[in-house]
């Protein structure tokens, strides 16, 4: 499985959001979003309203699987 | 254990001038930061020291700024990239050399607009305005070179941002301990850290980000 932690912080929100509109399951450990899924977790840039100086700083962690995508487009977690 | 914190600021952080007609112009005259101390000091040790003025601006919280300005020093470098303390040549990457700077904090956007109004009335005009999402900063170089930024947050620090903070300094000496340290491998430690130690964090429990939790 792999798992992506998010800071819930107002600013992370729609991360987390998007994440789970696209078919990830989102949970929580203590102050993080954990968003887990057994394939591949991809988060749509825009849908986010991220600007770039939160977009590339959301990601707190990774466990199970590596970042292949993190530009203007997407972030893109694969499992290992 | 937790060091007791008793520490209160800046006393006063220093930086060479070759420049001290410009640097008063800059300091006091267009940011209006007041001049609060100086000394007037006769060269002396062993390295025939220069005879030097040593003046400082407040920049608020009785804070300071200091110059030491040295008699008869000539520049110390003519790299073209840089500040007067130091200069680069071509193979140092731009981000790097752009990366030492003194922010000062101002409380909201009507006072970061007026060191703005200040900035762009002199010969130092502001060269970037930026919101960071969570914070605004605008930025200039003094007449010596050195990067200045004012800078106010967009919302308070929220006490889970402590707590991650902790938990990213923890995985960074964890990984840059072991050989060729990367950002995906202390994403991959922090989210060891995350499950271990975020789990029991609530609000208000600041020990939560030290000690008081079992690292793991």
């Amino acid at each position: 499985m792999t798992a992506l932690y998010v800071l819930d912080v107002p600013e992370n929100t729609t991360v987390a959001k998007v994440a789970a509109e696209a078919g990830a399951a989102v949970g929580k450990v203590g102050p993080y979003f954990e968003i887990t899924a057994d394939e591949s977790i991809v988060v749509d840039r825009r849908a986010t309203g991220c600007r770039h100086a939160v977009w590339y700083s959301c990601v707190a962690g990774v466990a199970g699987g590596r970042i292949v995508q993190h530009d203007k487009d997407a972030l893109r977690v694969d499992p290992a | 254990m937790t060091l007791e914190h008793k520490v209160r600021g800046v006393d006063h952080t220093a930086f060479p001038t070759f420049d001290p007609a410009g640097t008063v112009r800059f300091y006091r005259d267009v940011l209006g930061f007041p001049v609060v101390h100086s000394i007037c000091a006769a060269g002396w040790g062993p390295e025939n020291h220069p005879d030097f003025i040593h003046f400082f601006f407040d920049i608020g919280n009785d804070d300071r700024i200091a110059f030491f300005y040295y008699f008869g020093l000539e520049p110390v470098h003519d790299h073209e990239r840089g500040d007067v303390y130091a200069g680069f040549g071509p193979d140092v990457p731009e981000f790097f050399v752009r990366s030492r700077h003194l922010a000062i904090h101002v409380d909201d956007q009507d006072d970061l607009l007026e060191y703005r109004r200040r900035l762009d009335d002199s010969s130092w005009p502001v060269e970037m305005q930026i919101q960071h999402e969570t914070i605004e900063s605008i930025y200039t170089h003094d007449p010596n070179g050195y990067m200045v930024e004012f800078t106010r947050a967009m919302r308070p620090v929220t006490p889970q941002e402590d707590l991650d903070a902790n938990l990213t300094i923890d995985a960074l000496l964890d990984v840059v301990a072991e050989p060729e340290p990367s950002f995906g491998k202390l994403l991959a430690r922090k989210a060891e850290l995350i499950v271990a130690r975020a789990a029991d964090w609530e609000a208000g429990a600041s020990a939560a980000t030290g000690d008081a939790v079992a690292q793991v």
